[in-house]
């Protein structure tokens, strides 16, 4: 019982930092990324390659981040904005810049599974259950980055700006919010904080190229369960999908947890298509 | 609707013979070219390189000595990735647009099964060097006359895998180390739920207590419910199978969280020479199923070592050690039948008997490598100190003693 | 009533003749099965832009259809040992069973939502076909189909002469009645219902449609490749439609078909690169989708008629 509640809630913190920066995004900038997976891959690697040069752990992170940071906000620049008023044009870019990414990795670091040291060697023990201490790293940097970004929209200007642009992006304009630069900064939050959730996780899960897929559709059906755009709505998310998964994988079998969100996704479309907190209907 | 066809058909009929009547002229002019070995394989991968390296090792050394019925060998090779409808246009792009005269090779067993048909339909041998799936070899035995130019030298198959596991349960870990109860998890593959039935029964027979036995899907990345679960099982060693899903990660979560119970069992990845330096030495008293490791197993398993490191950098892993052999045993019958003529090659491979780098390679009516003491076995290799592989089973070739999990000491 | 461009049937005739006769010409056995698997993309491709590409919802699932279609000849080949040709109308039933009860509930949504309802069922059946792999054959899926025509060359015949139907059939439903009120239903779907048009009908019925070609197309692949396998419902099945119907530009039908045979030639083409080529694949895909957004093959006929009369 124990066990389902400490793994549980760090899973459900892995997938808040994940889907927090595809909300986001979508929520400002109504860009449907699917190149949010490519940025958490790209985030390990980074980190891999910077560490196996020699640069010590810590470092090694905060480049990476920033690196991966500024890839996004160049593909936004770049490829997304020339083509933004479809959205489809948009949905296809990302997805073969994604693509290109993942045989990008191949080619440089080819299919084998790479090891991130991990930030935290030692092993906790919470009310008897063994949980590695990177685990709870993760789980605490997530904690931390999830509360500053919402101080960062409640209470700086920029935050203001953002969340005006998120409500009405044409009255935000008219009062003067320079939508474009602040595109590029939420796209630089969006892929920094999926190279951090990348980073910190890739001590202890897959480190290959394809390893962005699946959790850039976990991303996507937390937000769908959430509501497309609601950051409150995909933390929600998050945490059910997390603690469903956790639950379904130790009371019935880990073969069945992949089909958690996908029928979350789902039940959700069917039964309420604008999510848990989403406020646009979906048709 | 049929009717239509048929005239259509009929019509292109001529233009379809002429094409043929330049393709078989074509064909018959190729004696005095180089003999080719198609090799379709996952070139992105481990697996699908050392298999090129292996292949050109051993097409060297018999090029150096002459040639094969004094023509050269030479090597195509097609990337079948791990996607069937890919591995089916590597075979037709080898067999009918090359005109390989053999194909060694393959991976993935899902893979190799789609590409049996088309295999068979070109008529053209292949020796799988890299898929354990029984459902393979077994259907030479349902459909021989279709199916004869199938053969695998390597790796011994996944029930035959399962009954050198058996022997290291029942012998080792019930027999010497009184362990009785296991637990076993494997990945959602074909070739491990082939395994796990076998497994499970042997272990019974052999008196231990099966108290878990699960499988998860390849994509799984977190191993905590199911350690959870194992612990929970009262299991006193972990019997893991696993080849696709991500033996690394697997492996650190059981090391970080010092889960008191010992693993081992068959891992493909952890068959790696560089496995224990890739995961920070965290696969420390995993014991896994080996196919061949750098021993005095046969005259040859050192010296092709040795070449292999010497040429590629890293230790073969298992495709590199069965192509290297296949393509010494296929030149070999093609020495003896004095042609490549399939038909005659065949009968030719049947009568194998060669000391390989692994063993002993002799087929059986099924075309199947053969698997015991002698032959190609199963050897259980644990990781010790500073990523030493010490052999611990079977007993007659063992080279020093199991440890247990540093944090179990 | 059909205005039907004398170019337009030119065009036709030369890209099929020259398809049909590539293989004996060229006389390559192996370019015999890569035109065949062409030919299977373009009947995807089409289907996919008949429903998709008219009403503009675009199914990040068609991997549903295809993979229904193609388990269909599976199971009546290995389990049933049905003849083969029975592959063909029980795919095509079974496909437009799964479009009726995945298109009633989703049909309603909009935009993302649509496409990832359908991605997800898609991935759904994927997902079963690993769980129930005593039924279904697991990872590797059901192997030892017959195939329907033994000679490989009268097999692309077929194959490519059920793509010039699908592709026939399609455009006339498209440039019917029929197809203007799926356009239309694009342009502004409110003023089509305050109008009295029956939307629904008209979505499932071109649902249902693009199912058929789909569930086809599917029973044609898995007699050339002999078996089916869980990737076939995979999303990357439906993203690699999605892109084939981009590239030939979206809403003609034809071009999508064409898309799919000129990327399926390229991937088999660009072998020659080695490990670079999966690669050198995607970049291309990026320029061609940076640069012509509105697709490659349509928009470029368009101006090369605008050009000529």
């Amino acid at each position: 019982m124990l066990e389902i509640i400490v793994y549980g809630a760090v899973t459900s913190a892995i997938y808040a930092m994940l889907a927090i920066g595809f909300t986001l995004i979508f929520g400002v900038a109504r860009i449907l990324n699917l190149a949010h997976g490519a940025f958490y891959a790209l985030g390990a690697y980074a980190t891999f390659f910077l560490t196996s040069v020699g640069l010590p752990l810590i470092p090694a992170a905060a480049l990476a981040v920033l690196f991966v940071a500024g890839f996004g906000v160049l593909m936004e620049r770049y490829l997304v904005r020339p083509l933004r008023r479809s959205q489809l044009a948009v949905l296809m870019i990302t997805l073969a810049v994604s693509l290109a990414v993942e045989q990008a990795l191949f080619l440089v670091f080819g299919s084998e599974y790479r090891n991130v040291p991990s930030f935290v060697g030692d092993k906790l023990t919470i009310g008897g259950v063994d949980v590695s201490g990177q685990r709870m790293l993760a789980l605490a940097v997530a904690v931390v980055v999830l509360g500053g970004l919402w101080l960062f929209i409640q209470r700086t200007r920029l935050g203001s700006a953002i969340l005006a642009i998120s409500q009405d992006a044409e009255a935000a304009q008219y009062m003067g919010i320079p939508s474009d630069r602040i595109f590029s900064i939420v796209m630089a939050i969006s892929a920094g904080t999926a190279a951090l959730a990348g980073l910190l996780v890739a001590p202890f899960l897959t480190v290959q190229p394809s390893m962005g897929l699946l959790p850039m559709v976990k991303a996507f059906a937390i937000v769908i369960v959430g509501g497309l755009g609601s950051i409150p709505g995909s933390i929600m998310a998050s945490l059910l999908l997390g603690y469903s998964e956790t639950i379904v994988a130790y009371l019935g079998s880990t073969s069945w947890t992949e089909l958690v969100s996908l029928v979350a996704v789902v039940l959700t479309l069917l039964l309420r298509p604008a999510g848990l907190f989403g406020r646009r209907a979906a048709f | 609707m049929l009717g239509f066809i048929r005239y259509l058909l009929a019509c292109l009929a001529g233009f379809l013979a002429t094409g043929m009547a330049l393709h078989s002229s074509a064909s018959l002019a190729q004696s005095g070219k180089p003999i080719r070995i198609g090799v379709p394989t996952s070139i992105q991968l481990q697996v699908g390189r050392d298999t090129q390296t292996a292949i050109s090792m051993a097409i060297e050394e018999i090029n150096a000595k002459g040639g094969l019925l004094g023509r050269k060998l030479e090597m195509v090779v097609a990337d079948e990735t791990e996607n069937p409808e890919q591995g089916i246009a590597a075979i037709k792009k080898l067999t009918a647009d090359e005109k390989v005269d053999v194909l060694i090779g393959g991976y993935t067993s899902g893979v190799t099964l789609a590409q049996l048909p088309h295999i068979a339909r070109a008529k053209t041998i292949y020796i799988g060097v890299g898929a354990a799936s029984p459902a393979i070899t077994q259907r030479v035995k349902a459909d021989y006359e279709h199916y004869k130019y199938i053969f695998r030298a390597f790796p011994i198959n996944a029930a035959y895998q399962a009954k050198g596991l058996v022997d290291f349960i029942s012998g080792k870990l019930k027999g010497e180390m009184k362990l009785d109860k296991i637990a076993i998890i494997g990945e959602n593959a074909k070739w491990v739920q082939d395994l796990v039935p076998i497994l499970k029964k042997g272990a019974t027979e052999a008196g231990a207590q099966v108290v878990l036995s699960e499988f998860f899907d390849t994509a799984t990345s977190d191993f905590s419910p199911l350690l959870a679960k194992v612990k929970d099982s009262g299991a006193q060693y972990l019997i893991v199978i696993l080849s696709h899903a991500s033996s690394d990660v697997f492996v650190k979560q059981w090391y970080d969280a010092r889960f008191p119970i010992p693993i081992g069992g068959i891992d493909v990845k952890s068959q790696d020479a560089d496995f224990f330096t890739r995961v920070s030495g965290k696969a420390i008293s995993e014991t896994v199923g080996n196919f061949a490791v750098r021993a005095p197993l046969t005259p040859k398993t050192i010296p092709f070592w040795d070449a292999f490191v010497k040429r590629a950098g890293t230790a073969p892993v298992y495709t590199g050690v069965g192509a290297y052999d296949a393509t010494h045993i296929y030149a070999e019958a093609v020495a003896r039948a004095k042609t490549t003529d399939p038909d005659a090659v065949i009968k030719e491979l049947e009568k194998t008997d060669y000391t390989g780098v692994a063993g002993r390679v002799v087929f059986d009516e099924m075309h199947d490598v053969k698997n015991g003491p002698g032959y190609v076995n199963l050897l259980f290799a644990q990781w010790q100190k500073d990523g030493e592989r010490v052999i611990v089973w079977p007993k007659e070739i063992a080279t020093g003693k199991m440890i247990a999990p540093p944090w179990m000491q | 009533m059909l205005r039907i461009d004398k170019l337009d049937i030119a065009g036709a005739v030369i890209v099929v003749a020259a398809l049909a006769l590539a293989p004996v010409l060229i006389g390559s056995g192996y370019l015999t099965g890569v035109l065949t698997v062409c030919a299977i993309y373009g009947i995807w491709a089409a289907s996919w832009d008949f429903m998709s590409g008219l009403t503009g919802r675009e199914n990040f699932g068609h991997a549903l259809f295809i993979g229904a279609g193609a388990y269909t000849a599976g199971f009546l080949g290995t389990k049933f040992f049905a003849d083969p040709w029975w592959s063909l109308p029980a795919s095509v039933v079974v496909a437009v069973l799964f479009s009726v009860v995945v298109g009633f509930p989703t049909l309603r949504l909009r935009g993302p939502y649509f496409a990832l309802a359908m991605l997800s069922a898609a991935a759904i059946m994927q997902r079963l076909m690993l769980i129930f792999w005593e039924v279904t054959g697991g990872e590797e899926g059901l192997y030892g189909l017959e195939p329907l025509i033994y000679s490989q060359l009268y097999y692309y015949w077929f194959v490519l002469g059920a793509l010039v139907l699908t592709v026939a059939v399609l455009t006339l439903l498209a440039r019917s009645p029929w197809g203007l009120l799926l356009r239309a239903i694009r342009g502004d779907e409110a003023t089509c219902q305050a109008s009295g048009i029956n939307i629904t009908f008209y979505k499932i019925g071109s649902l249902m449609i693009s199912a058929a070609f789909a569930g086809l197309g599917g029973a044609l692949y898995a007699h050339y490749q002999l078996q089916v396998s869980p990737p076939l419902f995979a999303v990357v099945t439906s993203i690699t439609v999605i892109i084939m119907v981009y590239v030939g530009g979206m809403g003609s039908i034809w071009g999508p078909a064409l898309g799919a045979i000129l990327l399926t030639l390229l991937t088999e083409m660009l072998r020659g690169f080695g490990e670079y080529r999966l690669w050198i694949y995607t970049l291309v895909l990026i320029l061609i989708l940076f640069f012509v957004p509105g697709g490659l093959l349509a928009p470029l006929w368009r101006r090369f008629k605008e050009a000529v009369g």
